[in-house]
């Protein structure tokens, strides 16, 4: 089981120390973590001389988790996630500021969350319930009264039901359930500008508010577009397995209710065509954006951005529309946001490669991001949402927006 | 101006920053120290005390040690804010270990804590008094999570359950049955949120106990869907070594799939090939590899290591006993039901775990099912990406068919990291075939141009791998690698990137895989290498590549021919090459030379010499020898003018042999069997590390645990489940000795003969219930804080002389007392007898235990008990007899003898000093005997085995505390002088309730009140321990109606250590009520007395009819 956990900052310094065991762990082995150099460092689990060190990286904050026996990576690894997830979620972002102004609260989730290196309280709801996030209230108060507690005195009701995400009987005087299907593109564009693979992977989001022990059902008018999915541990797997129905007890609040692949798609929203010829030391780049299948939504926020290779020395890059910078680690960006009607948006300009260099002969990828609100580009669509018992005033919602995820187009 | 206004813009970022810290701890984390913490620790304020807590924190999280405040903070354990107790816990638990001493002194708060009315109250004490890891208080850690594992709140015992490892952690081996046992209740528990911790406490406790499994494995397998996240992890993995030490692998599985024990056909219908379709048959699956891979989750280190030395015993050692089937084996289909649905985890651990089983033990056709979701958490996090990719590359190897049609899914993205970059090229270069390759090929082809240069030389060698895995492709291959190879050439001139020349040596290596297939016909190949030597300017690539031309030297037709040219170029540029280079120049010389196939061959000869002079004087040692090395060798072959010419010196030709060995070897087709031929169970840390982590176990030996079944043992364990609750809240000393998963082990173990139940029943009758128990501390909670606290002052302080310990609440009312004695009460003395055996279970023979007073005549350690026999049947009974079961079993096994002899020779003397046999007992007789018993442990009941009618039934002894002790004859003086010497950390105080004398008074209304009072006191104490009445003092000057003041006082020394230990037991309330007792106890062995502690004020609420 795991004995210590450490935050560093991005400067490798140790901001907090958790010791879980009774064998405790030196922080000189963060010392030792952070003189590694950068291509052994980025491996999430890495033996070193003492102790083996589980790690995960979230907006420059390190995880660093360390065990001497063995015990499943990815529990470590997944509960190291779920830690970030839950401080990201208290705190409102992660940074190294964030971390040290509220490290109390840091060390009052993390007592909670694991006992003698074991996970015991993940839920978000029921933290919530343990340890009240810091808010504006909290503050002010404390501010004045120089005192506020934010740890429970009683414990959440959720613990001891069998439905532990859940407390046992909140109380709201409108109920609503919202779902949101989230789905991220992945494409790849070789370097013929084929398609070679297009998915979506999605979420379905929800946020309950609902009174009492709601019983939901949610079906899907085509559910067998689905490849994979993992669910929440609230959905129930007999009635998936013979209707592909999720029917399930909701938590209270915000969750992510399940996780869906679609595969083998034909079209992305978008098409980018880059060239690139480069001859004695100069190359020419240009790079056309335009819609290929026109989802009926608007595209919005459409960015494009790569990485210039090491050999080139200088660029000189203009758009037509939207906006070029390049920043100093030669990575260009191009906000182009929606597309115009009148033109097509392009890219080019010149690169100057080292001096010696006659051609270029590694080329970089452009990764593209765009957003369309109201549209599941998988074609998934949601049929009903019930509830067993109907509460009174219930307000039901369903939103869709699709964004690119892992959308590559090789030059 | 831009300046300006971005100086403004930072300033105003600065100002939003510092108003979100306002009302956080930021200040604290900045200047922890800008105040002195010290007095605030001692603040009467929580919040001051709050924020030097935090302060401390702070410290600590900046790695200072600050653990000289410990006996400051350990005094805020009593405060009653949530907060502040949570950041004392949060620091003790830090430092406890270092402060052991001081970590004391907080028991007692924990002690009251863990009978708070508040689960959460309750959750924390256990967790943190588990937590501090100190061996002196671990008996009391262990009963109380022992009562905490009963408690009403579920929370409170998944907390008891994750507290066994943290009790385990400090080997206690007199500890381990009732860890065990422990372990075993809450692995029963109706709450799959207890389970769940309570199967990882299994994991660290106990990994081979499979009989706490077996008693409940199919309850463990229909809860396991409901059971937390965590906890399902460690659950599978358990129930799948359960299975297998119990059934075997399964026969149908991918696991035995190769073991010749289904040898109708299985390729044939094997639903792998068929199904995908495209994979040829012969990989299907690499057979040899499959059972390598079976046999490394199975065989510990040890045989490991004996399999190494002889590679080629893979072969099946698995004997079709010790396997199973799917159709007719219960329990491996549950297992494999009810682990198929968590393949849709939203947790990635469980979802691997849960596919390590189908891998295992599904039948072959269904292992595909794991597919799907596992390629689904490619994507996940980056860190979790990497580690189910090393799994699947195991899986894949084994079985690449199970990948082949899904090779798109480990397309590379540019934003994967770069091991996870290098593990899909693996996978890609593992699963291609024949409809897939040309894809891949594709693909490949685009990652030669990432500028990630280090990527691109492992694309170039997967190519390598993929050309030598299908064999169709080469040609297509090769071409794009001679390209790059030029390309390359020309780019790695200018050095300007780091990684080219790695790309290039790569793409030299993956050619020469190729060639190597098949040398023959890639003659030309090797030859366009050459020609671009004069371009290759990297030193391993022209190492590499001048070797090629050594090894093939006598290949094909052209080669040979040119082989002149080629070595006079290369002695033309040896003086400029790398020492690298230079080796194989000398190697390579030197195998043309043999080959002897050279038309020129004293031209050949003087460019040899030339090359060898050369070495001969080089600055690198290393081209020195081996050049002396060469010379000496070939000193036959250069003597000689001809190639072919017969040497007749017998020397000379066993020169030539060894020359033809070392030279004139052909290269082995290399087998990657040996590369990594050792695998680890799916998802442990061993599989990602690749060596066996401390604490890695292979599966179970299959079938190696026998279970026996008995229809009546659910049953009764049942009952006794049932009975341990009612029991719960029993004093600690008994509720953690209850339940035996220990008594199962013995052979001869029969179903219907429960020794000790009757005993336990007997106890569940007079036993608390558990909230019953909580709400009578709480009533004393004030009291005894002040008390504690003021112990506690003094213990730190050291100053005041500590004489008189009377609570102040106390002093006010009384100003004097008198001594009184009580004379003959000795014969009123009836000591509490415990039931040994129920007659219901011993065919109408009853057994009763009394503790006895008198000393023992064996030894100081020993205890007298009388037991009195009973026959209540209506037939006589023969040979009665107890005996010691240890004793018993030193006969029965070899290895044991030892064990026990170590014991004997330590302590000289058996634990049990036999009685008198009784040869028959007639129906309605009564007979006593007494025994002699010496406890090992004074909490943990003994084992003997009670003889009768031939028969041998075992029963428990359970350790009396109070008679543990021995009456020690002082006078008050002394006991006062010796009390004063153990103030502080000795004494620890508990308050009760007695009722026994409401009776007593209204029967003789003639007698003095207090005096009854004290009589009935002093019976209930001496009927139930042993110990010296020291002195009475009654309150003089009061109403005769209340009779607080009265103070009995108590002296014993303790058996085995001879310790003195004095009890003073002080009254409170009207004489016609109920009284409050407060009972204190001072005594340097601070776990007995807190042990004996509890016990006293148990019994003195227990109502009894004794008092007559």
């Amino acid at each position: 089981m795991l004995q210590c956990i450490f935050l560093l900052s991005d400067s490798g310094e140790v901001m907090l120390e958790k010791q879980l065991t009774g064998h405790r762990v030196d922080r000189s082995i963060c010392a030792w973590f952070w003189d590694q150099a950068d291509s052994f460092k980025s491996f999430p689990v890495i033996a070193s001389p003492t102790h083996y060190l589980f790690q995960i990286v979230r907006d420059g904050i390190t995880f660093l988790a360390c065990t001497q026996v063995e015990m499943p990576p990815l529990m470590a690894i997944e509960f190291l996630c779920r830690v970030a997830d839950v401080l990201s979620d208290y705190l409102g972002g992660l940074n190294e500021d964030l971390v040290k102004d509220n490290f109390i609260i840091v060390y009052e989730l993390l007592d909670e969350m694991i006992d003698n290196g074991f996970p015991l309280t993940t839920e978000p709801n029921i933290l919530r319930e343990m340890i009240a996030p810091p808010n504006l209230v909290s503050k002010m108060l404390s501010v004045v009264t120089g005192n506020a507690s934010n740890v429970s005195d009683t414990l959440p009701s959720g613990t001891g039901s069998c439905v532990p995400w859940r407390p046992t009987d909140p109380k709201y005087s409108s109920n609503e359930v919202y779902v949101d299907l989230v789905e991220e593109m992945d494409a790849i564009v070789n370097r013929d500008g084929e398609l070679v693979k297009c998915e979506i992977y999605g979420q379905v989001q929800m946020s309950s508010q609902l009174t009492g022990f709601p019983d939901l059902t949610l079906s899907f008018a085509n559910p067998s577009v689905l490849e994979d999915m993992r669910f929440h541990p609230c959905v129930r797997f007999r009635p998936w397995e013979s209707h592909q129905i999720l029917s399930f007890v909701p938590p209270d609040g915000q969750f992510k209710l399940m996780s869906y692949r679609v595969k083998k798609l034909k079209n992305t929203p978008l098409y980018v065509k880059p060239q690139i010829t480069s001859d004695s030391g100069a190359c020419r780049v240009s790079v056309l954006v335009g819609i290929r299948s026109d989802p009926e939504k608007t595209i919005e926020s459409i960015t494009l951005s790569f990485q210039l290779p090491h050999c080139v020395s200088s660029a000189d890059l203009s758009s037509n529309h939207g906006t070029v910078t390049i920043l100093s680690n030669k990575t260009c960006t191009w906000t182009i946001g929606r597309i115009p009607s009148d033109k097509t948006p392009c890219l080019s300009g010149t690169l100057a490669l080292e001096t010696g260099l006659e051609r270029l002969h590694v080329y970089p990828t452009f990764k593209v991001g765009f957003k369309i609100m109201g549209i599941a580009l998988s074609g998934l669509r949601i049929e009903k949402l019930d509830l067993k018992t109907i509460p009174p005033r219930l307000y039901k919602g369903f939103r869709a927006q699709t964004r690119a995820g892992e959308f590559d187009v090789r030059l | 101006m831009f300046n300006q206004f971005g100086s403004t813009a930072e300033t105003l970022s600065k100002a939003s920053a510092a108003v979100l810290r306002i009302g956080t701890d930021a200040h604290l984390y900045d200047d922890p120290e800008d105040v002195n913490i010290a007095p605030l620790l001692d603040s009467k304020f929580e919040s001051e005390k709050c924020e030097a807590l935090k302060r401390l924190l702070a410290l600590i999280a900046q790695g200072f040690d600050v653990s000289n405040f410990f006996p400051q903070v350990v005094k805020n354990v009593a405060s009653q804010s949530s907060e502040v107790k949570k950041l004392v816990y949060l620091y003790l638990l830090h430092y406890a270990e270092k402060r052991p001493n001081e970590a004391l002194l907080s028991i007692n708060y924990f002690q009251k804590d863990l009978g708070d009315p508040n689960p959460l109250v309750r959750a924390w004490a256990l967790r943190t008094m588990a937590g501090i890891r100190l061996h002196v208080i671990a008996p009391l850690a262990l009963a109380a999570v022992g009562k905490c594992a009963r408690d009403p709140a579920v929370y409170v015992r998944k907390c008891a359950a994750n507290a066994l490892p943290k009790l385990h952690d400090l080997r206690l081996e007199e500890h381990a049955p009732s860890i065990e046992e422990l372990v075993g209740i809450l692995l029963n528990d109706h709450s799959p949120g207890v389970v769940g911790a309570a199967a990882a406490a299994f994991t660290c406790i106990c990994p081979n106990n499979f009989k706490l499994i077996g008693k409940n494995y199919k309850k463990l397998c229909q809860i396991l869907p409901d059971v937390e996240e965590w906890g399902q992890i460690l659950l599978i993995g358990t129930l799948l070594r359960y299975v297998v030490a119990r059934h075997g692998l399964v026969r149908e599985s991918l696991m035995l799939s190769l073991h010749g024990l289904d040898s109708n056909g299985f390729y044939e219908k094997d639903g792998l090939v068929s199904d995908k379709g495209d994979g040829d048959k012969s990989d299907s699956f690499d057979a040899n590899l499959v059972s390598l891979v079976s046999k490394c989750y199975i065989e510990g280190p040890d045989e490991y290591l004996s399999r190494s030395n002889c590679v080629d015993t893979v072969a099946s050692s698995l004997d079709s006993k010790d396997t199973t089937s799917v159709g007719d084996n219960e329990d491996v289909k549950i297992l494999l039901q009810c682990t198929s649905p968590l393949l849709w985890s939203n947790n990635s651990a469980v979802l691997l775990a849960a596919a390590g089983v189908q891998w295992i033990m599904a039948p072959l056709e269904d292992v595909k099912r794991i597919v799907k979701p596992l390629l689904f958490l490619l994507r996940s996090s980056t860190a979790s990406k990497y580690v189910v990719l090393c799994n699947i590359l195991v899986f894949a190897k084994a079985v690449p068919s199970l990948f082949a049609p899904h090779f798109e899914d480990f397309f590379i993205c540019s934003s994967d990291a770069y091991q996870v970059k290098a593990h899909k090229l693996e996978m890609l270069s593992l699963i291609a075939t024949t409809s897939s390759i040309s894809s891949i090929l594709r693909e490949f082809e685009d990652y030669i141009k990432d500028p990630d240069r280090r990527f691109a030389a492992d694309t170039v060698a997967a190519i390598g791998l993929c050309a030598k895995r299908l064999p169709e492709i080469p040609t297509a291959c090769l071409n794009g690698l001679l390209a790059l190879v030029k390309q390359e050439s020309f780019a790695g001139d200018l050095e300007l990137v780091d990684g080219e020349a790695g790309v290039l040596v790569q793409a030299v290596m993956s050619i020469q895989t190729i060639i190597e297939r098949d040398p023959l016909s890639h003659e030309k190949v090797i030859i366009q290498l050459f020609r671009s030597l004069d371009s290759v300017k990297v030193a391993a690539a022209r190492a590499t590549i001048i070797w090629m031309v050594g090894v093939y030297c006598s290949l094909g037709h052209i080669i040979p021919k040119m082989l002149t040219t080629i070595t006079k170029y290369l002695a033309w540029s040896f003086k400029s090459e790398a020492s690298e280079t230079k080796l194989q120049i000398l190697n390579t010389a030197a195998k043309v030379l043999i080959s002897g196939e050279v038309e020129d061959f004293q031209m050949l000869k003087k460019i040899v010499l030339y090359v060898l002079e050369l070495g001969e004087c080089d600055l690198n040692y290393d081209v020195r020898d081996r050049t002396r090395f060469l010379k000496k060798m070939l000193s036959y072959k250069l003597a000689c003018h001809e190639p072919a010419e017969d040497s007749v010196a017998s020397q000379e030709n066993i020169a030539e042999h060894v020359v033809e060995h070392v030279f004139g070897r052909k290269l082995k087709p290399f087998s990657p069997l040996n590369l990594h031929n050792r695998f680890y169970l799916p998802g442990s840390l061993s599989q990602i590390v690749l060596h066996a982590a401390p604490g890695y176990e292979p599966l179970p030996k299959p079938c190696s645990f026998v279970f026996e079944e008995h229809d009546q043992l659910s049953d009764s364990d049942r009952q006794r489940e049932a009975i341990s609750d009612l029991n719960g809240s029993q004093e600690s000393s008994e509720t953690m000795d209850e339940d035996g998963s220990s008594e199962y082990d013995s052979e001869s173990y029969n179903g219907s003969e429960f020794s000790s139940d009757g005993d336990e029943r007997n106890e569940a009758n007079d036993a608390a219930d558990p909230l019953i128990q909580f709400s009578e501390i709480t009533v004393s909670t004030d009291q005894e804080e002040l008390r504690s606290k003021r112990a506690l002052d003094l213990w730190l302080d050291e100053e005041s002389s500590t004489s008189n310990q009377t609570p102040s609440a106390l002093d006010r009312n009384q100003s004097s007392y008198a001594k009184i004695s009580i004379g003959d009460i000795g014969s009123r003395v009836k000591p509490k007898s415990y039931t040994l055996l129920d007659p219901g279970n011993g065919n109408g023979l009853k057994i009763d235990y009394t503790f006895l007073s008198e000393v023992s005549t064996a030894s100081p350690l020993h205890v007298c008990v009388e037991v009195l026999f009973q026959n209540s049947s209506t037939e006589p009974i023969l040979e009665v007899n107890l005996e010691d079961e240890e004793a018993m079993n030193v006969s029965d096994s070899a290895e044991q003898t030892l064990v026990g002899k170590a014991n004997a020779s330590y302590n000289n003397v058996p634990t049990l000093i036999p009685m008198e046999e009784l040869s028959c007992l007639e129906p309605g007789q009564s007979a006593k005997r007494l025994i002699q018993v010496r406890f090992h442990h004074h909490l943990l009941p003994m084992r003997l085995s009670l003889h009768y009618n031939g028969k041998k039934v075992p029963v428990k002894l359970r350790p009396d505390l109070g008679y543990l002790v021995k009456p020690y004859s002082i006078t008050i003086q002394e006991f006062l002088a010796t009390e004063s010497r153990l103030p502080g950390m000795f004494e620890y105080s508990r308050r009760c309730t007695f009722t026994d004398h409401v009776k007593d008074t209204r029967m003789e209304n003639g007698k003095d009140r207090f005096l009854s009072i004290c009589e009935s006191i002093t019976l209930k104490v001496l009927s139930n321990s042993n110990l010296h009445l020291v002195s009475v003092d009654l309150p003089v000057a009061n109403t005769l109606e209340d009779a607080t003041g009265l103070r009995l006082r108590f002296s014993s020394k303790i058996l085995s250590s001879e310790i003195p230990l004095l009890i003073t037991i002080t009254v409170q309330g009207k004489c016609n009520e109920d009284l409050n007792l407060t009972v204190k106890i001072n005594c340097e062995e601070t776990v007995f007395g807190l042990n004996l502690l509890n016990r006293i004020a148990n019994f003195m609420v227990e109502t009894s009819s004794l008092a007559s």
